[in-house]
């Protein structure tokens, strides 16, 4: 049976008498890439502030004990000024360098940055300024600092939010890589469903202060998603009203309909964005 | 009282050693004592100013500075050294400011300017209610660096390396705190004991500063060279070394300038006026530094 990086039972929040979460129970699969989903003001970004212990709540985080203490986490953004001299081999010395970036980084230090950046494809970012990376560049380099301190469960809030999608794609893609070949557990706040029900190993769906879990397919159902979202949105082919050409809900081409056979059923991998 | 003979011993060398430059105006020891004041003083509030433009905290020293208004009236009220009730009101200042951000869901402008409008509208009523010190109170409006003492100077001496062990140690929990708090924390940086130890620090400095420069003038002294200093640097190393060089200069500059007797002017504006036109020509040069990049 596979074990879980941390178990989540009778989670409750309330900010000045407002429910936010009530009695959450959830499980985080170890190695897997977990993603909340939700609508706004869900409480999604509170249950991951609650894990991280940023927000007081009533109830028990049980985390597995290989995983305490290594944990990382990914902001949305940083609070900088329109521009700051800061370059992104700076910022990622910032997290673990105990020398102080006015003395410069140590030889050791450089290599070490040197390493995190090839491994989110910021290769040749170490001298640039980070406020001139754009959105998607500088989610890369919050996530290689993070990286930095070898976390074993990664904790990302909206990351590629405002990311264009060749930028998002990218970023999932490199999350995925993280988790297949360095086992690393990643939980994430997300909007992106299509996304999700592609990379997501196990979806928490936070809607109403309450939740539901499982695999994406189980969970990211029509059904459910009406319920949460109010809108029709089918994300699986096998959702979709196969009596007709087009699905009545969502528009999309059902799979027996006669359209081209690429159109239709399309089981390629698309093409990988990283450069 | 080895320590302090120590200091005595350290200022007297210092001040003969400036002695030494060449410019008549250094050859009065009132001038040497200010010009090394000046020069264990302002590489403080240059580094601590890169700091503040990072923290996004100029409105906070401003809140400070004055604080140092109300501390003098408090002085006058409780019969006690002015020198020390500023200090000690400055650090409750400061760090109250930090505990009503950390505890309440204020913002922290509107926090800063509730403190800032207390202690300003608390210092004006003890002014008002007693004649004769509106005068005094001129000093810590205007600052006049030529007054300073070998007391001063002693405790710039304590304050410059504590300073100095501060950014050896934390410089780098300091700027991660600024970029993103909750990041820090989840970095295993203790975040409220950066932030209560930095406020304290900066409230030290900057009591220090209304001494040199005034409560008007001093978030100009903070802020102005670490603002030239983002203008030239492409790096946050760069910007700390640029922000000291920029202030030392112009606090040599302005001191000597500021006692010819063709200027006569305030020491601390005149040191002032020549920090803003330093970021006057950093600003231009930025833009032609861009204007080639690109």
């Amino acid at each position: 049976m596979a074990k879980n990086a941390l178990d989540l039972a009778h989670i409750f929040v309330e900010f000045s008498g407002n429910k936010v979460l009530s009695d959450v129970h959830a499980s985080i699969p170890e190695g897997g890439l977990t993603v909340f989903v939700g609508p706004n003001g869900a409480g999604k970004t509170t249950l991951l502030l609650c894990i991280m212990g940023e927000v007081p709540y009533r109830g028990e985080i049980r985390f597995h004990p290989d995983i305490r203490g290594y944990i990382g986490y990914v902001p949305q953004n940083l609070q900088t000024q329109t521009y700051t001299p800061i370059t992104c081999a700076e910022f990622l010395g910032m997290s673990f360098s105990r020398r102080p970036l006015w003395l410069g980084m140590s030889k050791a230090g450089r290599a070490a940055v040197a390493r995190v950046l090839g491994r989110v494809g910021m290769e040749h970012a170490e001298k640039r300024c980070i406020s001139e990376l754009s959105g998607g560049e500088m989610r890369r380099i919050l996530l290689a600092a993070a990286l930095l301190r070898s976390p074993r469960l990664l904790l990302l809030d909206e990351p590629a939010a405002g990311v264009d999608m060749r930028g998002e794609r990218l970023f999932w893609d490199i999350l995925d890589d993280l988790r297949t070949r360095e086992k690393i557990t990643i939980v994430m706040v997300s909007h992106n469903l299509s996304l999700t029900a592609h990379y997501a190993s196990h979806v928490i769906c936070v809607s109403r202060g309450r939740c539901m879990e499982g695999t994406p397919h189980a969970i990211l159902t029509a059904q459910n998603l009406m319920t949460i979202f109010g809108i029709p949105i089918h994300l699986y082919p096998d959702q979709c009203a196969l009596s007709h050409d087009l699905c009545p809900m969502c528009g999309a081409f059902s799979m027996g309909s006669d359209v081209p056979s690429e159109t239709a059923v399309c089981d390629c991998k698309p093409p990988s964005v990283r450069n | 009282m080895g320590l302090l003979c120590l200091y005595v011993t350290m200022i007297d060398v210092l001040c003969s050693a400036i002695g030494l430059i060449p410019i008549d105006c250094l050859q009065h020891q009132f001038m040497q004592q200010a010009l090394l004041g000046l020069l264990l003083l302002v590489p403080m509030t240059a580094v601590l100013g890169v700091e503040v433009v990072h923290f996004r905290m100029a409105f906070f020293s401003d809140a400070i500075g004055h604080s140092a208004f109300a501390g003098v009236a408090l002085g006058l009220i409780l019969s006690l050294d002015p020198r020390f009730t500023m200090l000690a009101f400055g650090l409750l200042v400061g760090l109250g400011i930090i505990a009503l951000q950390r505890r309440s869901n204020i913002s922290s402008d509107l926090a800063i300017g509730v403190v800032f409008s207390a202690v300003v509208a608390f210092g004006l009523l003890v002014v008002s209610r007693t004649p004769g010190t509106a005068r005094n109170m001129q000093q810590f409006l205007f600052g006049d660096i030529l007054t300073i003492g070998p007391d001063e100077l002693r405790f710039l001496l304590c304050l410059l390396p504590m300073v100095f062990l501060v950014q050896l140690f934390g410089f780098n929990a300091l700027l991660s705190v600024a970029l993103n708090p909750v990041m820090a924390r989840a970095h295993g940086i203790h975040v409220a004991f950066w932030q209560y130890l930095f406020s304290a620090l900066l409230a030290a400095v900057v009591i220090f500063s209304v001494w040199a420069v005034g409560v008007l003038l001093v978030t100009a002294l903070l802020i102005v060279p670490a603002a030239c200093a983002r203008n030239i640097s492409r790096s946050l190393r760069g910007m700390f070394w640029w922000s000291i060089a920029l202030s030392m200069f112009s606090a040599f500059l302005g001191l000597v300038l500021s006692a010819q007797p063709w200027l006569s002017s305030a020491t601390g504006a005149t040191i002032i006026v020549i920090n803003c036109l330093f970021f006057v020509l950093s600003t231009l040069s930025g833009r032609c530094l861009k204007g080639r990049r690109a």
